[in-house]
């Protein structure tokens, strides 16, 4: 089957969604799918620059290419499922977040100027279109499902996605915490690092960059961590793997997230993942007490699960283990054979 | 922001005064209203839009009109039929020329020759006699910067009169209610018909269905809740047809509680109408709020109510033998009545709760008011690029990049 796999490209920035739509690309093709990434690149602002180059979308012809009927699209985040084909299925791991939960909040966009309100509700009525068209509709998660109902009242199928592909692995259980993904505002690290901030005997590892980082560079020496808070950047998959393998729990705790391939990650590498009762998507791989901790998004109930998983290896073993069973349920073959089902 | 909001509201005795009185604490609790006092028509100095609740009754919306003619806005457009509206507004204030040019725009010469009979007294008011030919709800539709209605059917007439601004269609919020306590009226089953006594309501077919049934089912009661129409002669109508007396409950106005534990004693609720003016009835949403089973005409917004929480009945030469119908198979199969309530009790839950209605609102609100700012820059953008890569106004390719957007119903 020819496919086209359709996602945005925010140029000089890498994330979980676009290691995503790669991955999806190279497993396809490995199952002799003849794959490819169609991207454009996606920048929201000012203004209505976010509904212009959503329309970019609506200009592109994948009915062919060369001469050669494009079976399909697979489009996997806004807007890149604003593309038209007759077969268009949509995985949504995004729809435009701050259409949605992260409008009013200081991740927020739009101002309360009524151009502005309507440029929200525009992107809302994009949405409901242009995932309307979509012959199937999936969502990585129960929360990005409920979102999609909630927002278009369209039905998305939940079909989480398996994480990238690393040398997963435990070689035991160390003295730090370990949080990994794009440093923005809307992961939370302040969260984390405030908590190391009450426990002396806590020590985290902050592996990724982006915008937040000189922010949480500068909290971490107001709260006099002293080395205990150390900022690796961006790492390669041998150095992740390696810190997955190595840290004691894995800290991953969103404003409501989407999803997010962190705590499968943390689960493969049989570590526990340390969350909060806000975090939405996780909390659908995290249980309280089985495969980690889920607390409320305060710094001290984080210091003192964090604390107890530092006392007690053993449990942090046990549902490291326990999370592992879960996420390797979670298949790529499973996967694709969902989304090119007729 | 912030919607001047233009409606009649209680102690006027109307539908679309309940309905607001319901609404508008849900809005007030999402963005600013401020609420325009009766009969003021001066355009509401530092509200962002203009909110007019518009319906056929002249009393009540007269002076939302007005105030619409002095500033364009949103109009939620309650009954697609203004007829006996634009009649109130011309003839009721001894304008007869307005008259005939509202019939004139809508009709032509032969509707301006029509209206002059009226004005003329040679033939009946049309408002009374024929108003769904002749809808008259042009000028409204012309200033209306769009329009909030509460069915496909409105939103069809309307896009069928001309209308090419934005529609939104929302559903009619449902109340909440307490535990409702059922008045004590025995039936078996008890059947009951809330609104004005009249033909329109189709009250005539109503008895005679009723009649057939009381043959059949003794125990039976129709509980009549509603002012009967001038014209309109009931206690004749039931004599003829042995009703006098027995089966028969009336109760003529009656407040919001009593209204309530009247529909929650029925085991049926009737809602006919024809014709239909468009309107929605929150009469239904009531019952179907209390989980009654519901039969209706299959006529506008009775039609496009789910098959599972309504029987439907055509108007046509049937009707009293289908009605009859219906009422036989509701008063037999309890298994038939209480997966109606359970289909009912559903629907409002999933489409008509009050907090889901007010989001929407207020999602309509906003691209009211800033809407057409979006889709002029969209417009100005994608217009810019393709002129930078020269494409010419008027050209196939222009022609291609309009259809686009409209698929996706930006740059509108």
């Amino acid at each position: 089957m020819r496919v086209a796999v359709c996602a945005p490209q925010v140029p000089f920035v890498r994330g979980g969604a676009e290691i995503m739509a790669e991955t999806l690309v190279d497993e396809l093709r490995r199952r002799e799918h003849e794959a490819e990434l169609v991207s454009v690149p996606f920048k929201w602002y000012p203004g209505t620059r976010v509904l212009d180059q959503a329309f970019l979308w609506r200009l592109l012809d994948l009915t062919e290419s060369d001469g050669r009927p494009i079976d399909l699209v697979l489009a996997t985040k806004f807007p890149a499922y604003v593309v038209r084909h007759p077969n268009k299925r949509v995985w949504v791991l995004h729809q435009f977040r701050q259409a949605y939960e992260l409008d009013r909040t200081d991740l927020g966009q739009f101002s309360e100027e009524t151009q502005d309100r309507a440029l929200r509700r525009s992107v809302q009525r994009l949405d409901r279109i242009a995932l309307g068209e979509a012959k199937r509709l999936f969502a990585t998660s129960r929360n990005v499902a409920d979102r999609i109902e909630r927002s278009t009242g369209l039905a998305a199928e939940v079909l989480p996605h398996p994480p990238q592909e690393l040398e997963y692995r435990s070689e035991g259980y160390g003295d730090f915490v370990l949080s990994v993904g794009r440093l923005d505002r809307a992961k939370r690290n302040d969260l984390l690092l405030e908590a190391a901030a009450l426990d002396p005997g806590l020590r985290v590892v902050i592996a990724g960059d982006g915008p937040d980082r000189d922010r949480l560079e500068s909290l971490a020496a107001e709260r006099r961590l002293d080395g205990r808070a150390q900022f690796v950047g961006r790492v390669d998959e041998d150095e992740l793997a390696s810190l997955y393998a190595r840290c004691l729990a894995v800290y991953y705790a969103p404003v409501d997230e989407d999803f997010g391939m962190v705590p499968y990650e943390a689960f493969l590498s049989e570590k526990p993942v340390l969350t909060t009762s806000d975090a939405g998507g996780p909390l659908e791989m995290v249980t309280d007490g089985r495969t980690g901790y889920v607390t409320p998004p305060e710094p001290a109930e984080l210091a003192r699960a964090a604390g107890r998983l530092r006392q007690h290896p053993e449990e942090a073993e046990r549902y490291g283990r326990a999370g592992k069973e879960l996420a390797a349920r979670v298949t790529w073959d499973g996967c694709i054979d969902r989304l090119l089902a007729t | 922001m912030k919607v001047a909001y233009y409606s009649p509201l209680p102690p006027e005795r109307s539908g679309i005064a309940d309905y607001s009185a319901h609404l508008l604490p849900a809005l007030q609790e999402r963005i600013e209203v401020e609420v325009v006092k009766r009969g003021r028509t001066r355009p509401a100095r530092g509200t962002d839009l203009s909110l007019y609740h518009v319906g056929n009754n002249p009393e009540a919306h007269g002076w939302i009109v007005d105030a619409l003619r002095k500033r364009a806005g949103t109009v939620v457009l309650h009954d697609f039929v203004l007829h006996h509206l634009v009649a109130g507004l011309t003839i009721g204030r001894r304008d007869g020329h307005g008259y005939l040019d509202a019939m004139e725009r809508e009709g032509g010469v032969v509707a301006r020759l029509l209206a002059h009979g009226v004005l003329d007294k040679r033939i009946p008011p049309l408002w009374e006699s024929r108003p769904e030919e002749f809808h008259l709800a042009g000028e409204v539709l012309d200033l209306a910067t769009g329009l909030i209605v509460h069915s496909r059917h409105v939103e069809d007439r309307a896009r069928a009169a001309g209308y090419e601004r934005p529609i939104w269609r929302l559903p009619h919020p449902a109340w909440e209610h307490a535990e409702v306590v059922a008045a004590p009226i025995q039936g078996a089953p008890l059947i009951g018909s809330f609104g004005n006594v009249n033909a329109s309501k189709r009250i005539p077919q109503l008895l005679e269905a009723f009649a057939r049934l009381r043959r059949y089912r003794p125990d039976a009661r129709l509980l009549l809740v509603g002012a009967v129409s001038p014209g309109f002669d009931l206690d004749l109508r039931l004599q003829r047809l042995g009703l006098s007396g027995e089966g028969i409950v009336r109760e003529t106005y009656v407040e919001e509680d009593r209204l309530w534990s009247l529909m929650a004693a029925c085991d049926v609720c009737i809602n006919l109408r024809s014709p239909t003016m468009g309107e929605t009835s929150g009469s239904v949403i009531r019952q179907l709020s209390l989980g009654k089973p519901v039969v209706v005409s299959d006529v506008g917004w009775f039609a496009e109510l789910p098959d599972d929480v309504a029987l439907k009945v055509p108007v046509d030469e049937h009707e009293t033998d289908t009605l009859y119908a219906a009422l036989e198979l509701l008063a037999r199969d309890e298994g038939a009545r209480a997966a109606m309530s359970r289909a009912g009790l559903e629907l409002v839950r999933r489409e008509h709760e009050l907090g889901r209605a007010a989001d929407l609102y207020v999602a309509a609100l906003e691209q009211a008011a800033g809407g057409e700012a979006v889709a002029h820059a969209v417009l100005g953008d994608v217009a810019a690029a393709a002129t930078d890569v020269g494409i010419e106004p008027g050209s196939a390719e222009a022609a291609e990049l309009a259809r686009r957007l409209a698929e996706v119903e930006l740059g509108r």
